[in-house]
C-alpha cells in the first residue's frame, strides 16, 4: 500500500481532522479548505470524530474548583454591553428599579415610589436567594446522579420478609467501597428510635449508618462505608435506639442479599 | 464503563424517585439553541464579551470532555486542569475566529484543547514524561463528584456517548485505532506514526483514513452538532 491511493484532498480530510498531516501538507490543505465547502463539511464531520475520541475512557472528573478557575477567567465585561436576551432576563428589575429611583428623584409620589423601590429591591433579593437555592439543589442532585451512575456501580433491593412494599435501594460501587442507600415506604417511628443499615461479613452484622425516614417513608443515605474485604453477603435494616446500636437489637426489618459478593 | 440502565431501573424505583426523571434523549438542544436554550454558538459569544453566566453554562457542557482530552494527552490531572483552564482562556480570545458553518463550538473548543495539551507535553523532556506517567494517579482515584452546573440529562447523554465511542472504538481493527489515537492524543503525523509502528506510510494512511470513516459513519448520531 502507498500515500499514492490518496489521490484527492477528500482522502486528507481525516488526517487533517487529527493534526496528521505534515505541516506542508497542512497548509496546502487549508488552502484548498478555504475554497471548497464541501471539503469543510468533511473536515467538520471528522472534527466532530476527534471531539469524541476521548470519551472512550473511563474519565475522571475535573476537581470543582476549576469550574471557578474558568469563570474567575472570563474575560472582563464591557460595561456598557449586553445582550438582548440578557436584558430581558436579567435587568428588567434592575431597570424597573431604576426608573422608579429617577421617578422618586423628582419628586413625583416619593413616598409610595419609595416603597415600591424598596419592593422591587425585595423581589431581587429573594429570586436571588431562590436561584442560589435552586442551584444548591441542583448540584447536590447532581452529585448523587453522578455517583449512581459510576462505573461499576451495582444496585441490591433489601425488601421486607413478607412484605414487598417498603424497601431500601442498595448502590455499591465496589471499586470505591461506597454505597447509598434509598428508602421507600418505610414505617415511621418513635422519636427515640432509628433505623440502622447493617452488612453481614462472613455471617456476622456490621453495624453501618442509621437514618430516620420522613413522613413519606423517604430516607437518602450517602457516603456508606461497606466494609473492606470479602465475604459481605448481606446488607439488613433494624429499628435500633436513636444513635444506633453495636450490635442488632431487634428483628430484622428489611434484608437484601448481595448477590456475587 | 458501566451505565447504569434506567430503564431496567424504572421498574423497580419509586414513582416519585427523580432518577425517573431523567429524560432518556440523547440529542442535544443545547448547540443548536432550541426549546429556549441559548445556543453553542451564542454562549461563546456571550462568554467571550465577559458575560460570567455564560462561560459557567460553556464550562459545564463541554468542561468534562475537554478535561477528557486533556488528560487523555497529558496524564496528570492537575495538568489536564491547567491545559482546560488555558484552553477556556484561548477560546474567549479567540472567540471571534470561530465560524458556526465549519464546525461545533464542541470539535472547536476540542482542537483548541488538544493543541494546548500537545504544547505542555512536548514542554516536558522525555525523561520527565516517562517519570510522569510512571508516578501518574489513578484516574479513577481522583474522581470529583461530576460537574456541579451540568444537568441530569446532560450527564445521561455524555454516558451514552462515552459509550458508543468505547463500542465504536472497539469495532476498529487494532492496527487502525492505534494509528487514530497516536494521530490524535500524541500529535503524531503520518510519517511519524509510520516509523513508530514501524510500519510502511502508506498502510499508515490507510488506516487512519479508513479508520475515521467507520468512526464517522458510526458516530455519527452522537455528534456535537449535525451537519445538513
Amino acid at each position: 500500500m502507498s500515500g499514492a491511493e490518496f489521490g484527492t484532498p477528500r482522502d486528507l480530510a481525516a488526517a487533517y481532522a487529527l493534526g496528521a498531516l505534515e505541516a506542508s501538507e497542512a497548509k496546502a490543505f487549508e488552502e484548498l479548505l478555504a475554497r471548497d465547502t464541501e471539503l469543510a463539511r468533511e473536515v467538520a464531520e471528522y472534527r466532530e470524530v476527534a471531539a469524541l475520541l476521548a470519551l472512550a475512557e473511563p474519565a475522571s472528573s475535573p476537581t470543582d474548583g476549576l469550574r471557578a478557575r474558568v469563570i474567575a477567567g472570563a474575560p472582563p465585561r464591557p460595561i456598557s454591553t449586553t445582550s438582548s436576551s440578557e436584558a430581558g432576563i436579567n435587568w428588567m428589575p434592575w431597570a424597573l428599579a431604576a426608573s422608579l429611583l429617577l421617578a422618586a428623584w423628582m419628586g413625583a409620589g416619593r413616598a409610595r415610589l419609595g416603597a415600591r423601590l424598596e419592593e422591587a429591591f425585595a423581589l431581587l433579593a429573594r429570586r436571588d436567594t431562590l436561584l442560589a437555592q435552586r442551584d444548591t439543589s441542583l448540584a447536590v442532585q447532581q452529585r448523587t446522579l453522578d455517583a449512581l451512575l459510576a462505573p461499576g456501580v451495582e444496585l441490591y433491593q433489601l425488601t421486607a420478609t413478607g412484605d414487598p412494599v417498603p424497601g431500601v435501594q442498595l448502590f455499591w460501587d465496589r471499586k470505591r467501597n461506597r454505597a447509598i442507600i434509598q428508602s421507600f415506604g418505610v414505617k415511621p417511628l418513635p422519636d427515640d428510635r432509628t433505623y440502622q443499615l447493617w452488612f453481614i461479613q462472613d455471617g456476622k452484622p456490621v453495624p453501618s449508618v442509621t437514618f430516620r425516614p420522613a413522613a413519606d417513608g423517604r430516607a437518602q443515605v450517602e457516603s456508606i462505608e461497606v466494609p473492606s474485604g470479602a465475604g459481605v453477603t448481606a446488607a439488613a435494616v433494624t429499628e435500633e435506639p436513636l444513635g444506633g446500636s453495636p450490635q442488632p437489637t431487634s428483628a430484622i426489618y428489611l434484608v437484601g442479599k448481595l448477590s456475587g459478593a | 464503563m458501566r451505565l447504569v440502565d434506567l430503564t431496567w431501573a424504572r421498574g423497580r424505583l419509586h414513582p416519585d424517585d427523580p432518577l425517573l426523571a431523567v429524560p432518556h434523549s440523547f440529542l442535544h438542544p443545547a448547540v443548536t439553541g432550541s426549546q429556549g436554550t441559548p445556543g453553542d454558538a451564542e454562549l461563546l459569544a456571550r462568554a467571550a464579551r465577559g458575560d460570567e453566566r455564560a462561560v459557567g453554562m460553556v464550562y459545564d457542557r463541554y468542561g468534562q470532555v475537554m478535561y477528557a482530552v486533556a488528560y487523555r494527552i497529558v496524564r496528570q490531572p492537575g495538568d489536564a486542569e491547567e491545559v482546560v483552564a488555558d484552553a477556556f482562556a484561548q477560546a474567549w480570545r479567540d472567540a471571534g475566529r470561530f465560524e458556526a458553518g465549519r464546525g461545533s463550538v464542541a470539535a472547536w473548543l476540542t482542537v483548541i484543547t488538544r493543541s494546548r495539551a500537545l504544547d505542555l507535553l512536548r514542554a516536558r523532556s522525555r525523561r520527565e514524561r516517562i517519570t510522569d506517567t510512571a508516578q501518574r494517579s489513578d484516574p479513577e482515584s481522583t474522581l470529583g463528584m461530576g460537574t456541579p452546573g451540568a444537568s441530569p440529562d446532560a450527564a445521561v447523554e455524555t454516558k451514552e456517548r462515552e459509550r458508543r465511542v468505547a463500542e465504536a472504538l472497539a469495532d476498529l481493527s487494532p492496527p487502525q485505532r492505534a494509528a487514530i489515537e497516536l494521530a490524535f492524543f500524541e500529535g503524531l503525523s503520518h510519517s511519524e506514526i509510520a516509523e513508530r509502528l514501524n510500519e510502511p506510510l502508506g498502510t499508515v494512511k490507510t488506516r487512519v483514513r479508513l479508520g475515521m470513516q467507520k468512526l464517522r459513519e458510526s458516530l455519527k448520531p452522537y455528534f456535537y452538532e449535525r451537519f445538513a
